[in-house]
């Protein structure tokens, strides 16, 4: 069963990857390696990897430190802590098409919300999907406004799980707020922000749906992800044998990024 | 309790009956040779869509034959997409199809489409604008009907330039001119000169062979040859990179599309703005801050034929009820409906009675008629993108551009 559902499409796309193939014109050559070739020869395949690279890095840190952030928040508050929560939540619950939606009309170069708010301060109307500076800071905003609830939860129920007397213990030896939190609440909370970092990392390099909505990977590229890369290929240009060769990239990428994550953590956790 | 339990049993039991003689009554209303045909379309804008009513009427003269009709996904790359799936599957479960103008040749390459050129009188194929036809054939056979057309256009402030004692410009250079000199008048430093359509899609590609084509050259030359004229495109190109160093043109163009660029126009912050037909009912709409102040022109060069071709699916087992349908829906009268409710235009010069539009879209022009136009579209889109935006020359972008596409598209 596992190897008709996993193996059978990643022999068959390994295959493709090997061959010039645009199905609807019937045309089906085996070409070798030459797709590959291209690739690396490709300055929009190097731009879609540090793209890719620059995005994961960025929104995964800034997800992470908020995320962390907002549990302990959380956990310090006193009241109305199932409302926080609920609100907290509500990004990570919208649909990324809805999460793209909002984040174009905040985003717009004369009605929306930032320019507004940016209009108080200075005279300056950046555009944000506009200017290649500004346009991958912008979709990583909204990735990371929209992904950091789920690590907020994470943390959060880790820290419901420590008992008070762990924290009583530590006012008692005389440990400060910050003394605390380095050497108690992180330590704690190294088991699940190692599990978050790499559901998130993974995540992160499939990134798709955000910059498909907001720019299409665009201005000049340079919101283009490799799955964005590998989308066009495949249903624009309908290259499906040159799309496979990206997308045999990706998966190895992915499947390279778990195993040395797990390598890295799985032996230092076994001590 | 028991016996009402038992009238409700009994109740239920007739229902069954009931709906049992109702259905087999259905069936057998069915006749045995009756035509069932599934006309796939987009959704028409606006709230009164005249379709329903169009296949009541064809239905009502075609006894025998019934049409359902069903809508497409919303935007233009999963319609594609949502084609591309299901016509390569052979299991398409439709006859006739409402398509893109650009998709018509790369649909006719695949096998898809039914030829339709020995069904077509010659003497009705003229009735249409020449170039909704072009967009229909490939290899000198016709694979589809021209059936709503949509052109590009130059919107401009005819207060404005009326002030300044200018007549709509006829090249680019002129319009840049233009555009800083009422600019410059106006001392308004929020109104743009020139509004169009920068971000990284399918509009770029339009924008700027609108611009190739006001430069006299062509992205795909009449041999068929990418770039005929490499140095002309590239000073095009160019000249739209330009107008944004300039200011002539605001930074926000490079991540426009239509809307963003027809609301700028619409809150009175343009000189000159390219758009499509669409926005011309929207300005001149009750409360509109630019109504009766704005006038439409040729853009200079030509503007860039769009709308949609009717075709029919090369599988479907019923070509000649599918064809009578294509007729139908694409006859003056159904045009003219569709015109009166949605304002979407005719493909026929004598059904459009303005004179100044009817000049305009006889100007229209096809983008490049080639199967590969999609692969030709995704690659020039972030290499124009780069270089409006000024991060690579233009004869560079134009150049990698065609590097990549030379590997795509060898032979």
């Amino acid at each position: 069963m596992l190897a008709v559902v996993t193996v059978y499409p990643i022999v068959r796309v390994i295959a493709l990857s090997l061959e010039r193939r645009v199905p609807i014109f019937g045309i089906a050559d085996f070409v070798g390696l030459a797709n590959y070739a291209f690739l690396a020869r490709d300055g929009a395949f190097w731009g879609a990897i540090r793209v890719t690279a620059l995005f994961t890095v960025a929104s995964v840190a800034a997800e992470l430190v908020l995320g962390v952030a907002a549990a302990v928040a959380l956990r310090a508050q006193r009241r109305g802590v199932a409302i926080s929560l609920s609100l907290l939540l509500l990004p990570w619950c919208l649909p990324g098409v809805v999460t793209g939606r909002i984040f174009e009309w905040i985003y717009h170069p004369s009605a929306g919300l930032m320019n507004r708010l940016v209009a108080v301060v200075a005279s300056a109307q950046p555009n944000w999907l506009g200017d290649p500076r500004l346009a991958l800071p912008a979709v990583i905003a909204a990735d990371v406004w929209r992904t950091t609830p789920f690590i907020a939860l994470l943390v959060y129920a880790r820290l419901v799980g420590v008992p008070a007397a762990v924290y009583e213990a530590a006012a008692v030896d005389g440990a400060g707020r910050g003394a605390t939190f380095w050497r108690i609440t992180l330590p704690l909370l190294r088991p699940v922000l190692l599990v978050a970092l790499l559901f998130r990392t993974l995540d992160a390099v499939r990134a798709f749906d955000l910059m498909f909505i907001l720019t299409g990977g665009g201005p000049a590229g340079v919101t283009e992800t490799l799955t964005l890369y590998a989308y066009h290929s495949l249903f624009q240009t309908l290259q499906l044998g040159f799309g496979s060769a990206s997308a045999v990239v990706v998966g190895a990428l992915v499947v390279a990024l778990a195993w040395g994550h797990l390598a890295a953590t799985g032996e230092r956790d076994a001590v | 309790m028991s016996s009402l339990l038992r009238v409700m049993t009994a109740r239920r039991v007739w229902a069954v009956v009931v709906l049992a003689a109702l259905a087999v009554a259905g069936c057998a209303e069915r006749r045995a040779d009756e035509v069932r045909l599934v006309f796939r379309h987009s959704r028409m804008p606006g709230e009164r869509d005249p379709l329903p009513a169009l296949l009541r009427e064809f239905e009502r003269r075609h006894p025998g034959i019934v049409v359902a009709h069903e809508p497409l996904p919303w935007t233009a790359d999963v319609q594609h997409q949502f084609y591309v799936i299901n016509l390569e599957g052979r299991s398409a479960g439709f006859d006739v199809l409402m398509l893109d103008v650009i998709w018509t040749a790369e649909f006719a390459r695949a096998g898809w489409l039914l030829d339709v050129t020995d069904r077509w009188p010659a003497a009705e194929r003229r009735e249409h604008f020449p170039s909704m036809v072009e967009a229909a054939t490939l290899g000198d056979r016709l694979w589809a009907v021209p059936w709503v057309m949509n052109v590009g256009l130059l919107y401009f402030r005819a207060d404005l330039l009326g002030r300044q004692g200018f007549a709509p410009p006829t090249s680019y250079a002129s319009l840049a001119e233009q555009a800083a000199a009422v600019m410059h008048a106006a001392g308004e430093p929020r109104l743009a000169g020139f509004l169009w359509q920068g971000k990284q899609y399918e509009g770029l590609v339009v924008n700027v062979l609108e611009a190739m084509w006001g430069e006299g050259t062509d992205l795909v030359g009449r041999d068929g040859r990418l770039l005929p004229e490499p140095a002309r495109a590239a000073a095009a190109l160019a000249h739209r990179r330009a107008l944004l160093t300039h200011g002539i043109s605001p930074p926000l163009v490079t991540a426009a599309d239509e809307e963003l660029t027809r609301r700028e126009f619409g809150a009175g912050r343009g000189v000159f703005l390219r758009n499509w037909p669409y926005a011309r009912a929207l300005f001149e709409a009750g409360g509109s801050p630019v109504a009766g102040r704005v006038g439409v022109a040729a853009l200079p060069g030509g503007g860039a034929l769009g709308g949609a071709h009717l075709a029919i699916h090369a599988g479907t087992r019923h070509p000649e009820a599918a064809w009578a349908l294509v007729r139908h829906l694409a006859s003056p009268a159904a045009q003219r409906a569709i015109a009166d409710a949605v304002g979407l235009h005719p493909t026929r010069p004598a059904l459009v009675d303005d004179a100044a539009l009817r000049a305009i879209f006889a100007g229209a022009r096809p983008r490049p008629v080639t199967p590969w136009y999609q692969t030709l579209s995704a690659t020039l889109q972030p290499e124009l993108s780069a270089a409006i935006l000024g991060l690579k020359p233009a004869g560079q972008a134009l150049a990698d551009a065609e590097r990549r596409l030379a590997y795509f598209l060898r032979p």
